[in-house]
């Protein structure tokens, strides 16, 4: 425990007219510091691979996503931002999305998607912008939500360290 | 014949100007001003300038999370947990996941308590700051807002390397939080510890015998330890009034017994108490992260989260060959079920006692779960403190006071 010391003015303060000069000092130095303001769209943030993003799905070497609309991300999902359509298909996956729905006005970037997925279909890029003239076409289907694996590298190698690190160190299975 | 007309006041017609005779003023502060950080309606009776009585009238921003857990499920509360007091999401997160882990009956592993200490004293500096920044705009230093916005800033770097986000961070789970860090974040926050404490100094060189900040804090919203502790005020708040109360030594959590690190108290408990008190809880938060970073140092490459196939999720690497984990991670993503049981955990939060609540009949979904906000309590001393008062100390023991109405509402 350590009783917080209430300090009395003393009769410089009190008159408050030296203070005032003894404040402009502190306030006049940081004329000269270093400013941290940063001109935003032209600068932006730095991202890393941790940086959550929008979820997007990555799509494969071989053309195709990974997604069997299993329908985990949808359940995981806090804000019921997801709904997906399943559908059958000739690929040896035998099952992909007819529609695939996020919708972005809703979506709260918590990235539980990325964390249930179990085929690692979805990842959260680092686009963060998010503007558009209607709702409607901030509802992300299929077309728009397709990102090449190279724009995601960054977060897929990220989410795979994390996993190794944890199989590592795994006693179970 | 003609009478002259003679207007004059009559008892009938009082001016309600008029300081001396006029009746009393009901007059509505809020819930667009914006000294009452945020959405907080008081109606304010007055007569003349003084303050006769305050009633508060809270809601405004009730979006019904409890309710809200109620019907999402117990791990998809997280992010919720983030909005209740946004300006400290990762304590709220750490109170619900540990409310969560007394009734599963789980242990944190060392290093994820570590982690989780670090973050909430780094948060609790985050919430005093903000503290600090609207208080004194609000009392008319425009300069400290903005000094102490840029420490912020530092701070939300930080946290953004650390969880990815800003604000929100949902980074701690059950049994653990979501993932380690490396060095360069480490570096990060070990740099803020060393550049933060001269630009705190800084702050309070500004503020703490300034004439004005002095004359408006000092007397105003004096209250008792035995008054504080029956409006069950908790947090800088009744510390402020002198009682040495806080829940990392009284109900030690997340391995805080084992820190070392003082409890500022106050003497009188009048709103440049409750400043000076959360003044030094910065540097007592500054002090704890540094031992903090010292044993993340020690343990690292250990579990961050628990292994444990009932309530956390598997390492993707296994869900993709073995079939065992695959059936967990289904199972936990949709179905994650706690014990049947009740239980209740509090934390120290930057405003005073927060405490999850949480019921469970054996399902994926909480029966109830009651969020016990010390905001809520900050809010019920609004009108025994400014009774009696002038209009103009509301400000500044609104303030004081320093309650998030996220979190009142809830």
């Amino acid at each position: 425990m350590v009783i917080v010391r209430r300090k009395e003015l003393s009769l410089s303060e009190r008159l408050y007219l030296p203070e005032i000069v003894r404040g402009l000092s502190i306030t006049f130095r940081k004329l000269f510091e270093k400013p941290i303001t940063r001109q935003y769209p032209e600068e932006p943030l730095p991202k890393n691979e941790v940086t959550r993003g929008q979820p997007r799905l990555v799509v494969k070497d071989d053309g195709n996503i990974a997604c069997v609309s299993c329908g985990m991300c949808e359940v995981a999902c806090p804000a019921y931002a997801i709904t997906i359509d399943g559908g059958e298909t000739d690929r040896p996956i035998e099952r992909e999305p007819k529609k695939f729905e996020i919708d972005m006005l809703r979506c709260i970037l918590c990235g539980f998607c990325e964390e249930a997925c179990p085929k690692d279909a979805i990842f959260m890029s680092d686009e963060l912008e998010l503007a558009d003239y209607s709702r409607a076409s901030l509802i992300y289907d299929l077309q728009k939500l397709k990102r090449p694996k190279s724009a995601l590298q960054k977060r897929i190698d990220y989410v795979y360290r994390l996993n190794n690190r944890w199989r590592k160190s795994s006693s179970t299975s | 014949m003609t009478t002259k007309q003679v207007f004059e006041y009559t008892r009938h017609a009082p001016d309600h100007d008029d300081p001396v005779h006029g009746a009393p003023m009901k007059v509505n502060m809020g819930p667009q001003h914006p000294a009452t950080h945020g959405v907080l309606r008081l109606v304010i009776e007055l007569d003349g300038e003084t303050v006769t009585s305050i009633d508060p009238d809270v809601g405004f921003l009730h979006r019904g999370k409890e309710k809200t857990c109620e019907s999402l499920g117990w791990h998809k509360f997280f992010p919720h947990t983030d909005r209740l007091d946004y300006v400290q999401p990762l304590i709220n997160n750490v109170g619900y996941a540990l409310a969560c882990e007394k009734l599963a009956g789980i242990e944190v592993p060392q290093r994820g308590n570590e982690i989780r200490v670090l973050l909430m004293e780094l948060s609790r500096v985050m919430a005093h700051l903000i503290y600090i920044g609207t208080t004194s705009i609000d009392l008319g230093a425009v300069t400290i807002f903005f000094y102490s916005f840029r420490l912020r800033e530092e701070l939300y770097s930080i946290l953004d390397a650390y969880t990815g986000h800003r604000m929100n961070n949902t980074y701690v789970r059950i049994g653990g939080v979501y993932a380690d860090v490396d060095e360069t974040v480490e570096h990060m926050v070990a740099e803020f510890l060393e550049t933060a404490p001269p630009r705190i100094d800084e702050i309070e060189k500004l503020l703490t015998a300034n004439r004005i900040w002095y004359d408006r804090n000092r007397g105003v919203g004096t209250i008792s330890a035995e008054d504080a502790k029956r409006l069950s005020l908790s947090g800088p708040n009744v510390r402020g009034s002198g009682l040495a109360y806080d829940l990392r030594k009284a109900q030690p959590y997340c391995g805080y017994e084992t820190y070392d690190f003082d409890i500022p108290v106050g003497t009188v408990g009048d709103a440049y108490d409750r400043y000076l008190v959360r003044m030094e809880e910065m540097r007592q938060a500054i002090r704890i992260c540094k031992q903090a970073l010292e044993r993340l140092k020690k343990s690292k490459g250990q579990d961050v989260l628990v292994e444990d196939r009932r309530y956390v999720l598997p390492p993707k690497g296994d869900v993709h060959t073995s079939m065992e984990e695959l059936i967990a991670q289904f199972k936990i993503v949709s179905d994650l079920r706690l014990p049947k049981g009740e239980a209740y955990h509090a934390v120290e939060s930057s405003k005073g006692e927060l405490g999850f609540y949480v019921v469970s009949d054996g399902t994926s979904k909480p029966v109830r779960c009651h969020i016990r906000a010390p905001g809520l309590m900050n809010v019920q001393a609004v009108p025994v403190l400014g009774k009696g008062r002038l209009l103009s100390d509301m400000v500044a023991i609104i303030g004081g006071l320093d309650f998030v109405m996220g979190e009142v509402d809830r």
